[in-house]
């Protein structure tokens, strides 16, 4: 399954000899006789994004056709899901989970640490919803990754490894990117032609217009990338991989995917490769998610109750959130729900991420501050009210944490040596804080830990451990936090 | 029959015939009725507040004009954050035509113009100005800019007798609280603290400025003289104290506080003393404003999304 965004202009911009065929303002041509390159574009350079690049990649793979899941054989999974918050552009650890009020004026910042329902766990002033929940999750305060560039923490972040990463100049890390976890639970748990294993919320991260890599499958290949959903306060729910042309609504889907069908038999007519026809069962399945009525209920926030939805917050992280609950009911078994698209924002006070160069403390107290406590919160609330909490792994992270010290901007800049991290739900041991950071919370001062450790923690909770990962041909990376699985 | 003297004579435990008969019909015991009803009195803070936009998005700092006829706010759409003005009739208008996020704005006192922040995208990100422009959105003038560096100049607050502009500035590499003239002339630095400074507000003599500062450890109320001088702690509790508001009558001042677990707004007498909860609800409640007739007006989630309400505090809920 190839579900990464399309290029749409690329389709638009497709033009084949022979007669004409409209798609609304797109316009291709059918009939005649196609080079099996021809064909390949028609059929893969369509609205889910099947890409050639990403056809010769599979080609270039030969995986085996069905490539089955990886049976555990070695342990029960305590959980089915895991939702990933991922807090990009990376949150002060000193306005959220790890205060310092002793610490000299310049360090602490303005906000009070107040007590939370487990006795001795104190949290920043601004995260009360959270502050009363806290024996529900567990606070690890010495996360710390090898980079201070969002490119390459972020790449860290979501794959447990700096290969591949690339920085905000240019400079590329030595390896191949490694899958996303999303992705190596799709990998692992293997294909499933009704439900998508991972699911993006959200557009693609960048840092300023540089991509960042780590968000797909990387070695595991395309075919695990995520299927990406979207929310807008305004428009309601966005699917980023259509790119919907201008009037077109999901309805017009299914006549569009009539279209894909009959272009894709063309494809058939030049090519029967066992390739294609897994490609097929892809594309089909991004259709049927797309179009199908049951389907098209599970990313219908409509469908809640109001009143539920204001308690997650009626702003597109809130509503996010709810949607990941939504698809982790229907059996999504990993669900990266993104604060934003982007970091070093252009402006200074709109939603550039937790990438605080200026203005933390405004931005932490008008917006960030309170929109992550309400919808987490909410989140906590609403998957234990379900009884989904235990069989949920939660984690919210960022990439990494920020400068200690204030900056003269009245912000905090990157700081990779120690950070924060919430981890809840999935059986894991939780009403405890694990690791300390220093006086300052500049570096860990006891139990270092990993982004791959946090994540291998995560998927191990959901079966996914040493002999799977190895079995599928993944290296396991970290290790399992023991004192929380 | 039972006649006024009777029904309002007292028994001896305290309780008049009148309570013993309205007891029953509350169902409370006749000798709890004086307490009820002292705590009632006591919880009693004002009228309902009344809900002014209805669209659900995110908004700041509201601010009346002088003749309470207009209400400037500063409102995010998507990734937008832009100035409106809202007349009387429910109508409303964008300030500018800028692509770039413009916000908190404050009246001057005569009502003819507005100042407000402006984050100028280009060539840098990280740099805010003030800007002022005329009601009519006509005449753009910046009044104070970076100084050749990122800095950022906001919270614009525009003292009663129109003589001056308080702001915060990250000029001298630390947020402190300025004054300067309409005309972006004779800036004066009234705060010299390694602590975060923000958001100040004039006195209505124009004498004074309250601000939100650290210096004390978390978020606390302080107010200096307009020439820097007498600083003044006011508010003294644990948590976030931020976003003072000045009463127009000079005898209260409204801010946003933590004290209670979540947001509300709070208004404590002058002198800090007094300090009453005034929104009393489990949402978000912040940014406060007064009216130019002395009714509060606030952001608040309570409705779902977030709108601007006023509210007519109580006499009780008057510090």
């Amino acid at each position: 399954m190839q579900i990464a965004a399309p290029d749409l202009a690329a389709t638009r911009g497709v033009s084949y000899a022979g007669g004409m065929l409209s798609v609304g303002s797109q316009a291709t041509r059918t009939g005649g006789r196609m080079s099996r390159r021809a064909a390949l574009r028609a059929g893969a350079l369509g609205v889910v994004g099947i890409t050639l690049a990403d056809l010769l990649r599979l080609e270039a793979l030969a995986a085996p056709p069905a490539q089955p899941a990886v049976r555990n054989t070695a342990q029960q999974p305590r959980a089915k899901s895991v939702i990933l918050l991922w807090l990009w552009g990376g949150p002060s650890q000193l306005d959220t989970f790890d205060l310092k009020p002793k610490a000299p004026l310049e360090y602490r910042g303005p906000y009070a640490p107040i007590a939370t329902s487990v006795p001795g766990i104190q949290i920043c002033e601004l995260l009360p919803q959270l502050a009363r929940r806290a024996d529900r999750y567990a606070i690890i305060r010495s996360l710390h990754s090898t980079s201070n560039d969002h490119g390459i923490a972020g790449t860290i972040g979501l794959t447990g490894s700096e290969a591949g990463g690339a920085s905000l100049g240019g400079q590329v890390q030595p390896g191949q990117v490694q899958p996303n976890h999303g992705a190596v639970v799709s990998r692992v748990l293997g294909f499933d032609p009704a439900t998508p294993r991972f699911v993006t919320l959200g557009g693609h991260l960048h840092q300023g217009k540089k991509p960042i890599r780590g968000e797909g499958g990387g070695t595991v290949g395309s075919l695990h990338d995520p299927f990406r959903l979207d929310y807008d306060p305004e428009a309601g729910v966005k699917i980023p991989q259509l790119n919907l042309l201008d009037g077109l609504s999901t309805d017009g889907l299914v006549s569009r995917s009539q279209l894909r069908t009959a272009l894709d038999e063309l494809t058939r007519q030049v090519d029967h490769s066992p390739q294609i026809e897994r490609l097929d069962q892809f594309r089909q399945q991004a259709y049927s998610l797309l179009t199908s009525p049951a389907a098209r209920q599970v990313y219908d926030l409509s469908l809640e109750a109001d009143e539920l939805r204001t308690k997650y917050g009626r702003f597109r992280f809130g509503q996010c959130c709810l949607m990941a609950r939504r698809l982790i009911e229907a059996g999504v078994r990993f669900v990266q729900v993104n604060w934003s698209s982007h970091v070093e924002p252009v402006e200074d006070t709109g939603d550039g991420g937790w990438d605080m160069h200026d203005r933390n403390f405004q931005q932490m107290q008008d917006r960030h501050a309170w929109m992550l406590d309400q919808s987490l919160g909410a989140l906590l609330d609403d998957l234990q009210d379900r009884g989904l909490l235990s069989e949920t792994v939660v984690v919210a992270v960022g990439e990494f944490g920020r400068t200690p010290k204030i900056n003269e901007k009245a912000g905090r800049d990157h700081w990779q040596q120690c950070y924060s991290a919430l981890i809840a739900g999935g059986g894991l041991k939780v009403g405890q804080v694990i690791g300390e950071s220093d006086a300052k919370a500049e570096f860990p001062a006891n139990r270092p830990l990993t982004p791959a450790d946090l994540f291998r923690t995560a998927l191990h909770q959901i079966g996914v451990g040493t002999t799977q990962l190895t079995a599928a041909g993944l290296t396991p990376l970290g290790e399992v936090i023991e004192e929380l699985a | 029959m039972i006649g006024n003297e009777r029904a309002t004579e007292r028994r001896s435990d305290g309780v008049t015939e009148r309570d013993r008969r309205n007891s029953l019909r509350l169902s409370v015991p006749p000798s709890l009725l004086p307490a009820l009803l002292a705590v009632l009195a006591a919880t009693t803070t004002a009228a309902e507040p009344t809900r002014l936009t209805t669209d659900g998005l995110l908004k700041q700092r509201p601010a009346w004009s002088p003749d309470g006829t207009q209400l400037a706010f500063t409102r995010h759409q998507g990734a937008t954050i832009f100035l409106y003005v809202r007349s009387a009739d429910g109508s409303e208008r964008r300030m500018t035509k800028s692509k770039d996020p413009e916000f908190d704005a404050c009246w001057s006192p005569d009502g003819k113009r507005l100042v407000f922040a402006f984050d100028k995208t280009v060539p840098n990100q990280g740099d805010m100005d003030v800007h002022s422009i005329a009601a009519d959105g006509s005449d753009l003038q910046t009044v104070l800019a970076s100084p050749g560096k990122l800095t950022h100049e906001e919270w614009p607050s525009w003292s009663p007798d129109g003589k001056r502009i308080a702001l915060s500035s990250t000029r001298d590499g630390n947020q402190e609280i300025y004054t300067v003239q309409p005309d972006g002339k004779d800036l004066k630095r009234l705060t010299s603290d390694p602590a975060i400074d923000a958001h100040p507000c004039w006195s209505p003599d124009s004498l004074r400025v309250a601000f939100a500062t650290n210096r004390w450890g978390d978020l606390e109320i302080a107010v200096v003289n307009a020439d820097g001088s007498n600083l003044v702690r006011l508010t003294d509790s644990r948590g976030f104290d931020d976003y003072p508001a000045w009463s127009p009558d000079g005898k209260a001042i409204a801010f946003t506080s933590y004290r209670d677990g979540n947001p509300e707004i709070y208004a404590t007498g002058a002198d800090g003393k007094n300090p009453r909860n005034c929104t009393q609800h489990p949402g978000i409640d912040n940014f406060p404003a007064w009216s130019p007739a002395g009714e509060l007006t606030f952001v608040s989630n309570r409705s779902g999304g977030f709108e601007i309400y006023k509210q007519d505090l109580a006499a009780g809920a008057k510090p």
